[in-house]
């Protein structure tokens, strides 16, 4: 792929700032979070490193939207072109999930694509994985693989740019003045640090091992109880899913305005009580360690199921969220340990 | 139709009838034609106070009017059931699969149902008995708690009975003076010779418990699970496989139902709650 050189950010920003409404991260002490840039603002913006807190989704799939009004029928507006800076491959891998749920052919979520089509997306590649980072377990990588418009490596003497398709590419065509040339020596330095975090982030997960497929292991954790044993340490406070940037359950609520009647959607929690509930009242995951179980199995088997990739990116953010102290990553090595344990026992049998 | 898959069709009540102490039918003119597959639901908007799910209990056949058989269960059919002739409503669908009817031809379709259940089911057997020569024949057992809670009491004590190849008994679980049939839950007045189980299909519909029971008994009988078709209740939102409430293991119910058969989610834990 294409790749171009530049030796400060704010003269890129500004650029994209030009075209379009551009968020970037901002440094909020322990992480990071997405604000609207402001070209005049003094502070720089600061590369982030490591993903923000704020899920990508935010950007396609708000927290609440109107999404049918009466009597008149709401068609999506016209969502201005926008432009968000500093995804990391992980968040890339979550638009990629939240992409076949609601672009769907046969059910396609207006606002959704609408959003989707006018988002350009700028990723870059990260430096300092958190301790939570688990993506390499997920097939994620430091760096972006696809999906970009633009990614941006940061390097000693400034920033590489790698150029995406069309829209990308035209990009830069429009700003060519702003860009350089790259040379071997700037790319190979990229590859290193590339290699250094990816090295980094095998470290630190060199204890996650799995005997066998992660699909396999809650598929076969149906009488585990491992979930309730879990469910003693979650508070409920449904913070997983809100920060999952792959989690995407919603509901419908109707609402009275002064001259007409809404529908909003908003997100929701499957880790919320009444969540499955009836009118009746009847409930299939009245206990929360059903609800955790159910999360899991979503996440590694069902949607695997149906879409051909795990709901989950290994982004570790619900791991710092976690008011509680549930850890997915635990939940799973208990899993991985009952499951060889029941493997021994029926080699024995078997014996 | 809307290119916008949550925006209802805006549609009108234009008639109620009482069916019974707490179900009530509406008749619905949406402004577009809605053509569904008997089985399938519906998502009925109130504008401003909420929407629920429901299976049409009229015919496919009718696509002017839809009727909407409503038992007062939560907030939303609290309020629907307070609702005059001439109320707006909304409608989003139809959404589901629906019943296989055309697998079910040369067979005898055994059906179980129970209180409201006999909603989707009077959409089913409206649609079977338009054709009931191409199936061997329609066995309905129906029960309700008591006669006043029998719905679509007209037709139902009268006409449906008198259809060649149609054959019918119903049963109360609690009897009042005029009543004179038979007494007990439904699964009383399953009997394993009801139909030729090898070249039948069996139908259940009713609340959760009921369901449950009528499904275990037919397997005791000998009937497969996978001949035991299910129209399963859940929480919906959507109705279109994406908010996730309706999941049961790894199926949509709106979208991967709401008919199952049996075998399909027998595996699943709590199916019945
Ligand atoms: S489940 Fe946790 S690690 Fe996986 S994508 Fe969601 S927030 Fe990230
Ligand atoms: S009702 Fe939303 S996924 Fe089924």
């Amino acid at each position: 792929m294409q790749t171009v050189f530049i030796s400060e950010l704010k003269p890129f920003l500004d650029a994209v700032a030009e075209d379009m409404d551009l968020y970037v991260p901002k440094n909020a002490g322990t992480h990071y979070v997405y604000n609207r840039y402001d070209p005049a603002a003094e502070a720089p913006v600061e590369f982030n490193n490591i993903r923000t807190c704020t899920p990508i989704k935010e950007f396609l799939f708000p927290l609440r939207e109107l999404a049918a009004v009466f009597p008149e029928p709401l068609e999506p507006k016209d969502i201005k072109p926008f432009a968000v800076f500093g995804l990391k491959d992980c968040d890339l891998r979550s638009i990629e999930i939240l992409d076949k749920v609601f672009t769907e052919e046969e059910f396609e979520d207006p606002f959704y694509t609408a959003r989707r089509e006018k988002m350009f997306i700028i990723s870059s590649d990260c430096s300092e994985p958190a301790e939570s980072c688990f993506c390499t377990i997920l097939d994620g990588r430091p760096f972006a693989q696809s999906g970009f418009d633009l990614n941006i490596s940061q390097v000693k003497d400034g920033f590489i740019i790698e150029v995406g398709p069309q829209k990308g590419k035209d990009f830069i065509e429009k700003h060519s003045q702003l860009f350089t040339e790259t040379g071997e020596a700037l790319l190979s330095e990229r590859e290193e640090n590339r290699a250094g975090t990816q090295k980094q982030l095998e470290q630190n997960n060199a204890e996650l091992k799995f005997d066998t497929s992660i699909k396999e292991i809650v598929e076969n954790s149906q009488d585990s109880e491992v979930f309730d044993f879990e469910a003693q340490n979650c508070i409920e406070c449904q913070a997983c899913t809100r920060v999952c940037p792959t989690c995407h359950c919603f509901y419908l609520y109707d609402t009275k305005r002064e001259d007409y009647f809404g529908k909003m959607k908003m997100w929701d929690s499957c880790m919320r009580l009444a969540y499955a509930e009836v009118a009746g009242g009847a409930n299939p995951r009245k206990v929360l360690g059903d609800r955790i179980k159910h999360r899991l199995m979503h996440k590694f088997s069902y949607f695997l199921d149906r879409y051909g990739i795990d709901m989950c990116v290994g982004c570790g953010r619900c791991v710092d969220a976690e008011a509680g102290g549930v850890d997915i990553r635990e939940i799973l090595k208990k899993l991985n340990e009952e499951l060889k344990g029941k493997d021994k026992t029926k080699a024995k049998v078997a014996k | 139709m809307s290119q916008n898959l949550y925006q209802p069709i805006n549609s009108e009540i234009v008639d109620i009838v009482d069916e019974s102490p707490t179900i009530k039918t509406f008749v619905v003119v949406p402004e577009e034609k809605i053509k569904f597959k008997t089985g399938q639901f519906v998502e009925l908007t109130l504008p401003g106070e909420g929407e629920a799910p429901f299976t049409p209990s009229s015919s496919p056949a009718d696509t002017e009017k839809m009727d909407i058989t409503i038992m007062k269960a939560g907030r939303v059919t609290g309020l629907l059931h307070e609702c005059k002739k001439g109320q707006k409503v909304g409608i989003r669908g139809p959404y589901g699969n629906g019943y296989p009817i055309d697998d079910f031809a040369g067979k005898e379709v055994y059906i179980v149902g129970g209180g409201v259940g006999l909603a989707p089911i009077r959409s089913l057997f409206l649609t079977l008995i338009d054709r009931i020569k191409d199936f061997k024949s329609v066995v309905c057992r129906y029960g309700a708690r008591t006669p006043d809670d029998f719905i679509y009491k007209k037709t139902l004590f009268g006409p449906w009975q008198k259809i060649d190849g149609v054959h019918m008994k119903l049963t109360v679980d609690e009897a009042n003076g005029e009543w004179k049939d038979n007494v007990g839950v439904v699964t009383t007045i399953l009997k394993r010779d009801d139909v030729n189980i090898a070249n039948a299909v069996a139908v259940v519909c009713g609340p959760p418990i009921m369901m449950k029971f009528a499904t275990l008994k037919l397997l005791e009988f000998g009937f497969g699970a996978e001949q035991i078709y299910i129209s399963m209740e859940k929480n919906m939102s959507c109705g279109v496989g994406k908010c996730g409430h309706c999941m049961i293991g790894k199926y949509y119910v709106c979208k991967d139902g709401p008919v199952f058969t049996y075998d399909q989610i027998k595996d699943y834990p709590n199916i019945w709650d």
